[in-house]
C-alpha cells in the first residue's frame, strides 16, 4: 500500500492560491496588494478544478512567490512605516520633524517592472493600446483635488500623448482614424505592430463618483513609464532627442501638438520641403521653384564650404596660431547667432544641429526665405488643385500624348492627391500614408477639434494652419487649399480653396484617396463615416452602398498611381507608352 | 420669550463676571464709566431737547435728531467697545461670542435694541440708566423724531432694570410660537402682566395707500406681526440693514483691525498686580533645548539628517524620483528573460484580449441601415441597463454635434478591472466558419481549357445515337453507330458524313476503331455480330492494307481457326462460310467475311447478342460483351490470328462492359456490382472495386491506368484510385438521371459523364504523379440544352478528341454534337 498523500500538497490545491491567502502570505493590504499586482501585471488564473469554490479568485503560486520577491513590496512597506512616522511627529504638533521627515520619504522607480513585463520592445509594443487610451483620457482629465487626481500626473499624460503623437506624425505611422460617439480611434503601424489607441472627444468630461480613481491612477502610473520609455526608443529609432523641447510659447497657445512639432520636425520638414519642391519642379515644370531650390542649394555648398575652412582653420590653428584671429571672428559670429536663434528651433540630431549652425551661418533671411519657399510651393499646389483642368492643358501642350488620357483618370489621378508620382509605390501603403496629402494646406476652423485634425493632417503629409499662434499661415493666406469648417453656413468664401467638414479629412486618409469635396461641403449632412476597422464586408456579410462608392474611386487612384510610377519607369522611353499604360490601366 | 432668555443668559453671566474684574480693578475705570455716564446723560438731555422742539420741525429737523442719535451711538459704542477690549484678556471664552451678538443678532424687531444692549452690557450698572435710556432711544418704535408723543412715556427707562425690551410697553410674551396660532383670535397674544393685547383694526388698502402717499416713512415702514405695530426704520438703521446685506459691519464705527493694546504692559502700573521678579530660568540656557541640539548634531554626523539642500521640491510628485527615461531595451532579443511567451514568473504569458474595434455602427454618423429602429429603440429602453448594449448607434448631423461619451471614465475602469481581475486562461478554440469547411477549389476559369461550347452539329442519324468513336490518331474523323442500324463516318471539322454502312437491320449497339495506326480498320456491334471494315481513312496504302489484313485475316484465320480449335476456344467452324448461321453449339464464334456487296470486311458471329466491345490498346485484341450470355458473356478475340477464346469459365454476375489496361496486362472486367480487375499475365484476380447500389452501366479507364471511372444506374458517378482503395476515392452524385457513359481525355485532365437527363458533364481530374496527392477533381462545366431527351432517353454517349480538349456527345435525338473549348 502506498503512501497515504495528504490533502492540499500537490495538484491544483497547491498550485494555485485564492486571494485571500495570498494577501495573507505576502502580509499586505487588499489595495497594497491590487496596487502591487496591478503594477507587476500579474493576473488571476483560471485553474481546472477549484479546491477552494468556484467563487473565488485564483491565482498560481508561482505568480504569488513571483511577488514576494518583488523589491517593490519591501519599499511599499517602508513607504507605509514612513507614513505612520510622519503621521505621529503631526499629532504630537512637531510639524518641524514631520516636514523633515516628509523629505525622506523613500522612493520607488519602475523601470525595472517594464523591462521584467517586456523583455523585448515589440512585446511592449503589443501591450500599448490599453496605455495609451488611459493616457490619453488622463490628458483631458481636471486635475481633481476630490478624487485625487493630481495636476502632475494630468500634465505629465499631456506631455508622453503629445510626445507619442509627434512620433507618430513624425514617422508617418498613423493609418487609421475613425470618428465614433466614443471618441477618436486612431491606429498606427508602429515597427510593423498595429496600436490602436482611443481619445476622447474634447469635451470636459463629468467624473463619475462610482469609480475607484486609485485603481485608474496606479494603471496610469506603470503606464506612464512604459510610455515613457517607449517613446524615448521610437525617438532613439529615429535619431531624435527625447525629451523633446516643448515649446512654452505654443503650448500656452494651446497649439499643441504644434508645440513639439516643432522641436524633432525640423529635419522632416525640410526634407519634406526640398521633396515638395523637386515634385513641383517635376510636374509643373516651374522655374521659380527650381531657382528656389538651385538657392537653396547654394546656400548649402557655402555653408558647407564655410565650415570646411573652418575645419581647415581649426587644423591650422593646431599647427601655428596664424588664423586664429580669423577663426575667432567666425566663432564669435556663429555663437552670436546661437545665442539669437531661439531654443526651439535647435533641433533633435547631432547632425541637424550642424545643418541648423549651417543656417545660422547664413542668417535668419535665409531660413526665412526657406520658408517662404515652402509656402510657395504650397501656393502653387493649390493653385494646381485648383485649377485642374489648366494644368492638364499644360500638360498637353509639354506631352501630346497625355491628351488621351480619359475623363475617368483624370478623376483618378485627382483622387489619388498627393501620393501621385513616380517616388510613390501605388503598393507602398506607408508611402501612400505619408504622402496622402502632400501639398495641401489645410485651415482648420476655430470650432473644428484641433488635435485629431492636427494628427491626421500632419501624419499623412499635408500642412495644418489655424488661428492664433504657431500657425504657418493665415486665414486669408493663398496658399491655403483646404479650409476646415463645421458650421452651418458659411460667410466669406476665398474662391480659391475648398471648403470640407471635418469628416472629409477623416475619410480621404481613410481611404487612402481624396474624396470629392462636395458631398462634404459645410452646412449638408456628410456620407456616412465608415469604420477602417471592418473590411470588405461586416460581420453580418453586408456592405454599406458607401463602401462600394469609395471602392470604385480607390480603383481609379490606383489606377491613376500606377500610371504615374510607371510612366517614371519608362518616361524615357516615348510618348507611346503612355497609351499602353491607359490601356493597361483601363484593363485592370 | 425662552429663546430669547437662552440665548442671552451667558451675555448676563458675562457681565457679571466683568463687574467682578471691575471691581478688582481700580478707579481708572470707574472713573472713565462715569464719564461716560455723565457724557450719556448730556446727549440724552440733549435729545430730549431736540424732541421737544422736533414737534413742530420738519423733515429736515427730523434729519438732524437722526444725525445727533447716530453720533450718540456712535460715541457710545466706540467707548464700550473700548472697555470691553480692554477687559478681553480677563474674560473668558464668551466674551467674543457676547462681542459679537450685536453684528450677528440683528433680525427683526429687535436689532437695534440688541444694539443698544450689547453697547450697554459692558457697562458698570452705574451707567446702566444713561445707557438703557440711549438705547431705548436709539431703539426703534423710537422714531421719536415722529411725533408720537405717547411712545414717549413709554419709553422712561426704568431704572431698575437691565434689559430694554421688557421695558417696552404693550409687548408681547407669547414667545417664538407660530403666529397663525393667534390668527384668528382678537388678541395677538399676552402682555407681562397676562392681559391680552388686543389686535389693532389694519389700514384698508385705500389707506394704506394714502399714508404711503403722505407720508415719506411709508416706504420705510415695516411691519411687526409678533407686536401688530408698524415700525418705520430710520436711515441709519437702512444703512445698518444695506451694511448687513452687504457683509460689512452694522456699524460703521466698528474696526476689527484695531491696534492690540496689551493690558499689561501698555501702561506701566505703580502697583502692578504681579510684580515678582523675573525668575532665572528665563535667562539661563534650556536644557531640554540643549538635549534637542545634541540630538540633532548626532543626527546630522550620522547622516540621519542631511543638510545639503534637496532639489526636490515636492515629497509626493511621482515623478520626481523617477530618473530620466533611458535606452531600456538597448539589448533588445538578447536579454536574458523568462523565455519567449512567459511571464516573469515563468508561467505562460497570456496576453490580455484587445477589446473589439469598432465597426460601422458605432460610428457618430454611421450608415442609414444601421440605425435602429423605433421598435429597437423601445426595446432597448425597456430592457434593464445591464442586459442592454450601453449605446445604440447614433447619428450627428455634424461632428460639432457630438457630445462627449459620458461613459468614457466608466468603460476604462472596466477595462482596468478586467485587466488586473479578470482570471486569464487561454483557450484553444475552434473557430470554424462555414466557408473554410468547403475546400478552396481553383476557379474553373484557371483550369482551362475544356469543352464549352457548341461547335458542330453532326446530322444524318435517323434514330438515337448509340455509341461514337473519334479516331485514336489525330482525330480527323468520327465513327457513330446508331439504332436505324447504320455506322457512319464523320469529317470532325467539316460535320460531312464521309461514308454510311448500313450493316442491318438490327441496331448498331457499339462501334470502335481499331487503335492499330497502320490498319485504320472500324469496328461495329450489330445483334450477336462484330464486323470490322476498312475505313478507307488514313494515309497512303492504309485502306488496301487493311483490306489485306482483314483478308489475311479472313483466309490465314480459317486454318488457324481450325488449327487451334481447342476445348477451351472454340473456334469458328471451318464451314463458316457454308452459310450464315449461329454458331453451332460448341462454338464460341464464327469469323468469316463479309460480302463485298454489304462493304467487305469481317464478320464475328458470337451466339448472344454483344452489348459491347473494347479493343486493347495495341490493336490486335478485343473484347466483346454479351450481357446474357452466362459463361459466354466475354469473349476476347484475336484479330491476327482470327480466333476467340472465353477467358473465363463462369462470371459472377452479369457482366456489362469491360476494357483493357492501356498499358498493363490487365483486364477490367464490370459485372452489376463489382469491377474485378484480372491480371492476364498471371491469369488471376488482381482487385475487386466494390461498386455502389446501383447496376454499373459504363466504365472508363484513365490513361494512366491507375484510375477508373464507373457510372452506375444509381445516379452516381465513381472515381476509383486503385492504389488507394478498393472503394471509390469519390462518389459523386450530381446526374438527375443514370449516366449513360462516361469518358476520359487521353491527355488533357479532363473526363466527362453523360447521362439520361439530357447533360454531359465535364470534369477537370487532375492526376498527380506522386503517390501522395490525391487527384483533383473539380467540375468545370456542364453541357445542356445540345441533346433533347426523346423517350426518357438522353445523351447515350460521349467520347473525348483524342487531341483537343474538344467533347462529341450522341443523344437519343439522333444528333451528335462537337463541343470546343
Amino acid at each position: 500500500m502506498g503512501k497515504k498523500l495528504k490533502k492540499g500538497k500537490a495538484g491544483n490545491a497547491a498550485q494555485y492560491m485564492t486571494r485571500t491567502q495570498a494577501i495573507r502570505k505576502l502580509q499586505l493590504r487588499l489595495s497594497e496588494f491590487r496596487r502591487l499586482s496591478i503594477l507587476k501585471g500579474v493576473h488571476p488564473r483560471e485553474p481546472k478544478k477549484k479546491p477552494k469554490g468556484a467563487n473565488k479568485t485564483y491565482y498560481h503560486t508561482k505568480d504569488i512567490n513571483w511577488l514576494a520577491h518583488e523589491p517593490l513590496l519591501n519599499t511599499f512597506r517602508n513607504i507605509k512605516a514612513h507614513e505612520k512616522k510622519v503621521r505621529r511627529a503631526r499629532a504630537k504638533q512637531n510639524a518641524e520633524l514631520a516636514k523633515r521627515l516628509k523629505q525622506l520619504k523613500p522612493t520607488y522607480r519602475l523601470d525595472h517592472l517594464v523591462k521584467e513585463r517586456y523583455p523585448s520592445f515589440i512585446d511592449a509594443l503589443r501591450d500599448l493600446d490599453d496605455a495609451l487610451t488611459l493616457n490619453h483620457l488622463f490628458a483631458t482629465l481636471p486635475a481633481e483635488s476630490k478624487y485625487g487626481i493630481p495636476p502632475k500626473v494630468v500634465h505629465t499624460s499631456r506631455r508622453l500623448a503629445l510626445e507619442w503623437q509627434a512620433y507618430v506624425v513624425r514617422s508617418g505611422a498613423l493609418r487609421r482614424v475613425f470618428v465614433s460617439v466614443k471618441g477618436y480611434y486612431f491606429q498606427a503601424e508602429v515597427l510593423g505592430q498595429s496600436v490602436t489607441w482611443l481619445v476622447p472627444h474634447a469635451l470636459s468630461q463629468v467624473l463619475p463618483t462610482d469609480v475607484d480613481y486609485r485603481v485608474m491612477l496606479t494603471f496610469l502610473e506603470f503606464y506612464n513609464t512604459l510610455l515613457q520609455f517607449v517613446n524615448f526608443k521610437l525617438y532613439h529609432v529615429l535619431g531624435l532627442r527625447y525629451p523633446p523641447l516643448l515649446d512654452a510659447r505654443l503650448e500656452a497657445a494651446a497649439a499643441e501638438l504644434a508645440a513639439i512639432m516643432k522641436d524633432i520636425a525640423g529635419v522632416r520638414d525640410v526634407s519634406e520641403g526640398d521633396r515638395a519642391l523637386g515634385g513641383k519642379a517635376v510636374t509643373e515644370g516651374a522655374l521659380e521653384c527650381a531657382a528656389a531650390n538651385e538657392m537653396e542649394m547654394k546656400a548649402r555648398i557655402e555653408s558647407l564650404q564655410s565650415r570646411l575652412r573652418e575645419i581647415v582653420g581649426a587644423a591650422v590653428e593646431a599647427g601655428g596660431e596664424g588664423t586664429a584671429s580669423d577663426k575667432d571672428n567666425e566663432n564669435k559670429g556663429s555663437s552670436e547667432l546661437e545665442e539669437d536663434e531661439p531654443p526651439v528651433l535647435d533641433s533633435g540630431t547631432d547632425d541637424d544641429d550642424e545643418d541648423d549652425d549651417d543656417d545660422d551661418g547664413l542668417g535668419k533671411g535665409e531660413y526665412l526665405s526657406k520658408l517662404d519657399a515652402v509656402a510657395r510651393s504650397g501656393g502653387r499646389t493649390s493653385t494646381s488643385a485648383m485649377l485642374w483642368d489648366d494644368d492638364e492643358d499644360n500638360d498637353d501642350d509639354e506631352n501630346p500624348a497625355a491628351g488621351h488620357v480619359a475623363g475617368d483618370l483624370d478623376a483618378g489621378s485627382r483622387a489619388a492627391g498627393g501620393a501621385l508620382g513616380p517616388d510613390v509605390d501605388p503598393s507602398d501603403e506607408a508611402a501612400l500614408c505619408r504622402n496622402l496629402f502632400r501639398g495641401l494646406v489645410f485651415f482648420l476652423g476655430r470650432e473644428v477639434p484641433r488635435e485629431p485634425l492636427m494628427l491626421v493632417i500632419r501624419a499623412f503629409g499635408g500642412v495644418a494652419a489655424w488661428d492664433g499662434e504657431g500657425s504657418s499661415h493665415d486665414e486669408a493666406s493663398e496658399a491655403i487649399t483646404h479650409q476646415v469648417v463645421d458650421r452651418p453656413s458659411q460667410g466669406h468664401r476665398f474662391l480659391s480653396r475648398e471648403y470640407v467638414q471635418p469628416q472629409w479629412v477623416f475619410d480621404s486618409a481613410n481611404f487612402r484617396v481624396l474624396m470629392g469635396t462636395d458631398l462634404y461641403a459645410p452646412g449638408q449632412v456628410p456620407p456616412p463615416h465608415l469604420s477602417p476597422f471592418v473590411g470588405e464586408v461586416d460581420d453580418d456579410g453586408y456592405t454599406p452602398e458607401f463602401a462600394k462608392t469609395v471602392r470604385r474611386l480607390q480603383d481609379a487612384a490606383r489606377a491613376a498611381r500606377t500610371r504615374a510610377a510607371g510612366l517614371a519607369l519608362k518616361g524615357a522611353d516615348g510618348s507611346e507608352f503612355v497609351g499602353e499604360g491607359a490601356e493597361v490601366d483601363g484593363a485592370e | 420669550m425662552s429663546k430669547r432668555n437662552a440665548k442671552r443668559e451667558p451675555v448676563k453671566e458675562v457681565d457679571s463676571d466683568i463687574e467682578d474684574e471691575l471691581e478688582e480693578l481700580d478707579l481708572d475705570g470707574d472713573a472713565s464709566s462715569d464719564d461716560a455716564d455723565s457724557d450719556v446723560d448730556a446727549d440724552g438731555d440733549e435729545d430730549g431737547d431736540e424732541e421737544e422742539t422736533g414737534t413742530t420741525s420738519d423733515a429736515g429737523e427730523d434729519d438732524e435728531i437722526e444725525d445727533a442719535m447716530l453720533e450718540l451711538m456712535a460715541a457710545q459704542a466706540e467707548r464700550a467697545q473700548r472697555k470691553a477690549a480692554a477687559r478681553m484678556p480677563n474674560s473668558e471664552g464668551d466674551e467674543p461670542g457676547a462681542r459679537r451678538q450685536p453684528s450677528t443678532r440683528t433680525t427683526g424687531k429687535s436689532r437695534m435694541a440688541t444694539a443698544a444692549e450689547a453697547v450697554a452690557e459692558p457697562d458698570a450698572d452705574v451707567a446702566v440708566a444713561g445707557a438703557k435710556e440711549a438705547a431705548t432711544v436709539a431703539a426703534g418704535e423710537a422714531e421719536d423724531a415722529d411725533e408720537d408723543e405717547e411712545d414717549e412715556e413709554g419709553r422712561i427707562p426704568d431704572p431698575g432694570s437691565d434689559s430694554s425690551e421688557d421695558e417696552r410697553p404693550n409687548r408681547n410674551t407669547v414667545g417664538a410660537v407660530p403666529l397663525e396660532w393667534y390668527k384668528d383670535e382678537e388678541h395677538i397674544g399676552y402682555d407681562i402682566d397676562g392681559r391680552r393685547i388686543a389686535r389693532t383694526a389694519r389700514k384698508d388698502k385705500l389707506q394704506q395707500l394714502l399714508d404711503r402717499n403722505d407720508s415719506k416713512k411709508a416706504l420705510r415702514t415695516i411691519y411687526d406681526p409678533y407686536n401688530d405695530e408698524e415700525i418705520s426704520l430710520t436711515k441709519e438703521e437702512l444703512a445698518m440693514v444695506m451694511r448687513i446685506r452687504n457683509g460689512q459691519f452694522p456699524h460703521l464705527e466698528v474696526n476689527p483691525y484695531e491696534p492690540y493694546n496689551d493690558y499689561f504692559t501698555r501702561e506701566r502700573e505703580v502697583m502692578p498686580i504681579v510684580d515678582r521678579p523675573e525668575p532665572k530660568s528665563r535667562f539661563v540656557p534650556s536644557k531640554w533645548e540643549e538635549k534637542k541640539i545634541v540630538k540633532l548634531v548626532r543626527a546630522i554626523r550620522k547622516g540621519w539628517i542631511k543638510i545639503e539642500p534637496r532639489v526636490r521640491q515636492d515629497p509626493d510628485d511621482p515623478d520626481a524620483h523617477q530618473p530620466p527615461a533611458y535606452l531600456l531595451w538597448a539589448d533588445d532579443g538578447t536579454a536574458e528573460g523568462a523565455g519567449p511567451g512567459k511571464s516573469g514568473s515563468g508561467l505562460t504569458y497570456i496576453p490580455a484580449p484587445k477589446p473589439q474595434l469598432p465597426a460601422h455602427a458605432d460610428s457618430y454618423n454611421p450608415p442609414a441601415e444601421y440605425l435602429p429602429t423605433e421598435e429597437e429603440v423601445a426595446a432597448w429602453q425597456m430592457a434593464d441597463a445591464e442586459d442592454r448594449p450601453r449605446q445604440l448607434p447614433t447619428s450627428f448631423p455634424s461632428l460639432r454635434a457630438v457630445p462627449a461619451y459620458k461613459d468614457f471614465i466608466k468603460e476604462r475602469f472596466e477595462r482596468c478591472l478586467d485587466l488586473y481581475l479578470c482570471p486569464r486562461i487561454r483557450r484553444k478554440r475552434l473557430d470554424i466558419k462555414p466557408e473554410a469547411l468547403v475546400p478552396q477549389l481553383p476557379k474553373p476559369r484557371d483550369l482551362q481549357p475544356f469543352p464549352t461550347t457548341l461547335a458542330v452539329s453532326y446530322e444524318g442519324h435517323e434514330g438515337p445515337v448509340t455509341s461514337i468513336a473519334p479516331d485514336p490518331w489525330d482525330g480527323q474523323w468520327l465513327l457513330s453507330g446508331g439504332q436505324d442500324g447504320t455506322v457512319r463516318l464523320w469529317e470532325v471539322r467539316t460535320g460531312r458524313c464521309w461514308r454510311t454502312w448500313q450493316l442491318g437491320a438490327g441496331p448498331v449497339a457499339a462501334v470502335a476503331w481499331c487503335p492499330n495506326p497502320a490498319l485504320r480498320v472500324i469496328s461495329a456491334v450489330v445483334g450477336s455480330c462484330v464486323v470490322m471494315m476498312a475505313s478507307g481513312t488514313g494515309p497512303e496504302g492504309a485502306e488496301g492494307e487493311a483490306e489485306q489484313a482483314l483478308q489475311a485475316a479472313t483466309t490465314s484465320g480459317r486454318e488457324d481457326a481450325a488449327a487451334a480449335a481447342g476445348p477451351a476456344m472454340g473456334t469458328d467452324g471451318s464451314d463458316a462460310a457454308v452459310d450464315d448461321g449461329a454458331p453451332e453449339a460448341g462454338q464460341l464464334a464464327v469469323w468469316r467475311p463479309r460480302p463485298a456487296a454489304m462493304g467487305g470486311g469481317l464478320e464475328v458471329r458470337l451466339r448472344f447478342p454483344v452489348k459491347s466491345l473494347s479493343w486493347h490498346s495495341r490493336g490486335d485484341y478485343f473484347a466483346s460483351v454479351a450481357p446474357t450470355g452466362n459463361t459466354q458473356a466475354v469473349v476476347v478475340h484475336q484479330l491476327s490470328r482470327r480466333v476467340s477464346q472465353n477467358p473465363f469459365r463462369k462470371n459472377r454476375g452479369r457482366v456489362m462492359r469491360v476494357a483493357f489496361h492501356p498499358s498493363k496486362p490487365f483486364f477490367f472486367v464490370a459485372t452489376q456490382n463489382h469491377v474485378r480487375v484480372y491480371n492476364l499475365a498471371k491469369q488471376a484476380l488482381a482487385k475487386k472495386l466494390l461498386g455502389g447500389g446501383g447496376s454499373i452501366s459504363c466504365i472508363a479507364v484513365h490513361p494512366s491506368g491507375d484510375h477508373v471511372l464507373v457510372g452506375s444506374d444509381d445516379k452516381r458517378v465513381a472515381w476509383y484510385d486503385m492504389d488507394l482503395s478498393t472503394k471509390p476515392y469519390k462518389a459523386l452524385r450530381y446526374h438527375q438521371q443514370a449516366p449513360r457513359s462516361v469518358s476520359y481525355h487521353r491527355s488533357y485532365p479532363l473526363f466527362a459523364s453523360s447521362s439520361d437527363d439530357g447533360t454531359v458533364q465535364v470534369f477537370h481530374g487532375m492526376v498527380y504523379s506522386d503517390l501522395l496527392t490525391n487527384p483533383l477533381i473539380v467540375p468545370v462545366k456542364i453541357l445542356k440544352g445540345g441533346h433533347s431527351v426523346v423517350r426518357s432517353e438522353g445523351v447515350l454517349d460521349c467520347a473525348f478528341h483524342p487531341n483537343q480538349p474538344w467533347i462529341f456527345t450522341a443523344g437519343a435525338d439522333a444528333k451528335i454534337l462537337l463541343y470546343c473549348n
